[in-house]
């Protein structure tokens, strides 16, 4: 069992459980970035960027559709959500939203 | 004309209304004078002999200028219910310190003033390092959001514990234990602070099998693991000696006691972290002999504001949950001196200046000592999620071991942050969310079941210091 960022220690989060956690992303006015891959390794730090970071988008659901266009296009990565913190200039957030399904 | 004899201190280092400089090094002390000295006199006589003075004049002072070098006492104000102390405020020219030396600064404010006969009592409860004395510490080897960068960590605190017994176990034995915290769900684990090189597990026996399980823990898990290595040793040669064998066999981070090897020895291995790429934990051992006394000694704000500018990834804070709770307040002021890029006055909170870190990187306060999973809803309230959560007992004290104990931590922090995100009260719904999480996790619920649960309404303000209200 591959326990991949925040959250892997919990049962898979429900949709509504990830646009929570969307929402609290946008909330903090961080800068929401999706990254895919299928083979993820703890010494990797760079996965696969889908399209650019979300820089202005304050609607979660604009992510959401995001978040499963990445996913539809990739049925077998690992899709992640990553939130930027521009002032603080790093990434503060980081949790695994899709599973391959072999995964699940 | 030289005139020989004793001068009252006050009529050189008293200057109440003097105006300090930005770049001063500001000073204050709670101080308890003997029954018949002044409070002014002892305050000057502190001011003179952390600076230029000495107890009769010397002809030598005409050689200099000492408007230029000495200190000044620039204010006095009373502690209220104890007529006996005052706080004094001292400014001391920036020229008194040498660049980047937390041992110069230590020297000079924390040097032969604390045994003063006209004192009966001396602590140094804050000091302000003006941004120009910070710019020539490097400060932290990593930093906070370089050591998440690196690790792969975010948005959530990280969780360690120590290695118990603390004594006796073989390094084969030790490994276990490390592999089996880091397997169940921890990211860290720790030597105990007096686990040095003892005859029943020498430091590189100890090393090959913490590494090992390390290794191991990262391959089944996928996330990456560290120990603590601790590399304090009886001499600087020792101490880098052992840090370049961690580095060797792959390890992200070792372990100083800054207090016990000293700031010199410290400073040196923060320098080789930096040059090397290695995190540093850092213990505070002897830190109670120094800071625990309210009249005397040094608070542990100053010991702190001294480890962020000789460097440090991690440094152990208090716990503001466990035996520290009538410190609340004060605890999480020292939280905010670590981490925080500028933090301002704030006497309620024991915060006698503003500090302004210009920039130096934060440092991960650690919290541990007698938390369990029960107080998970607190600790992430108060400390947000930069923060190291150390259980120790509370992980390998679980009924089913240390993985399932660890497991368990993992998955109360996890509902912990998952909740809070989603904008649940922790203090109010803190029992709840644990056992809601315990549905999914067999492990949790044995732990809650295991240690008694706590009251989640933590007062808001405990009463702190009067001399600070």
């Amino acid at each position: 069992m591959m326990r991949l960022e925040t959250f892997s220690y919990l049962p898979e989060l429900s949709e509504q459980e990830v646009a929570a956690q969307v929402r609290s992303i946008l909330e903090r006015g961080l800068v929401v970035g999706i990254e895919h891959t299928e083979q993820p390794d703890p010494y990797d730090h760079y996965w696969t960027l889908w399209k650019l970071p979300l820089f202005g988008v304050r609607d979660p659901e604009i992510v959401l559709d995001a978040l499963e266009a990445c996913r539809a296009a990739n049925p077998n990565a690992y899709v992640r959500v990553n939130g930027y913190d521009s002032l603080r200039q790093g990434q503060v957030v980081a949790f695994v939203a899709a599973r391959p399904e072999r995964d699940a | 004309m030289f005139e020989a004899g004793v001068k009252a201190y006050r009529e050189t280092y008293f200057e109440p209304g003097y105006e300090p400089a930005s770049t001063d090094v500001l000073a204050a002390f709670r101080i308890t004078p003997q029954p018949d000295v002044p409070i002014e006199e002892a305050a000057a006589a502190v001011a003179a002999e952390s600076s230029t003075g000495t107890w009769t004049s010397v002809w030598t002072d005409h050689l200099t200028t000492l408007e230029r070098y000495k200190a000044r006492v620039y204010a006095l104000e009373d502690v209220p219910g104890d007529p006996e102390q005052a706080i004094a405020y001292v400014a001391y020219p920036l020229d008194l310190f040498e660049e980047g030396s937390v041992v110069s600064m230590m020297a000079s404010i924390t040097g032969n003033v604390f045994g003063f006969k006209a004192l009966r009592a001396l602590r140094l409860e804050d000091l302000r390092i003006p941004v120009a004395y910070v710019k020539t510490f490097p400060g932290p080897p990593s930093g906070i959001q370089v050591e998440r960068d690196k690790l792969g960590k975010y948005g959530r605190p990280l969780l360690g514990a120590t290695l118990k017994p603390k004594l006796g176990l073989s390094a084969k034995n030790y490994g276990r234990a490390c592999f089996e915290l880091l397997r169940g769900g921890l990211d860290f684990t720790k030597d105990d602070e007096n686990i040095t090189s003892q005859p029943f597990m020498r430091w590189r026996d100890r090393y090959l099998f913490v590494m090992e399980a390390v290794r191991k823990a990262e391959e089944e898990t996928g996330e990456r693991k560290g120990h603590y290595l601790n590399v304090t040793a009886a001499d600087c040669e020792q101490m880098l000696e052992r840090a370049e064998y961690a580095k060797e066999l792959g390890s992200p981070i070792v372990m100083h006691d800054f207090l016990v090897g000293g700031l010199a020895a410290h400073t040196t291995l923060a320098n080789w972290c930096r040059r090397n790429g290695m995190l540093l934990h850092v213990h505070r051992a002897l830190h109670a002999v120094i800071d625990r006394q309210k009249n005397h000694g040094i608070h542990y704000r100053v010991l702190a504001k001294w480890l962020r500018l000789a460097g440090g990834d991690h440094l152990h804070s208090g716990t503001v949950v466990g035996k520290l709770e009538g410190d609340r307040e004060s605890t999480i002021a020292v939280v905010d001196l670590m981490r925080e890029r500028h933090v301002p006055a704030d006497k309620r909170r024991g915060l006698y200046f503003e500090q302004d870190w210009a920039g130096l990187p934060g440092v991960f306060p650690a919290a541990s000592g007698g938390i369990h999973v029960w107080h998970m809803p607190a600790l992430v309230e108060i400390f947000g999620d930069d923060a190291v959560l150390q259980f120790g007992g509370g992980s390998a004290g679980h009924p089913w071991g240390s993985r399932a104990g660890a497991h368990a931590n993992r998955v109360a922090l996890e509902a912990c942050v998952q909740a809070r995100n989603e904008g649940r009260d922790l203090a109010a719904e803190g029992a709840d969310i644990l056992r809601r999480a315990a549905q999914a996790a067999p492990e949790l619920a044995a732990a809650l079941d295991t240690w008694r649960e706590i009251t989640f309404d933590f007062p808001t303000v405990d009463t702190l210091d009067p001399a600070a209200a």
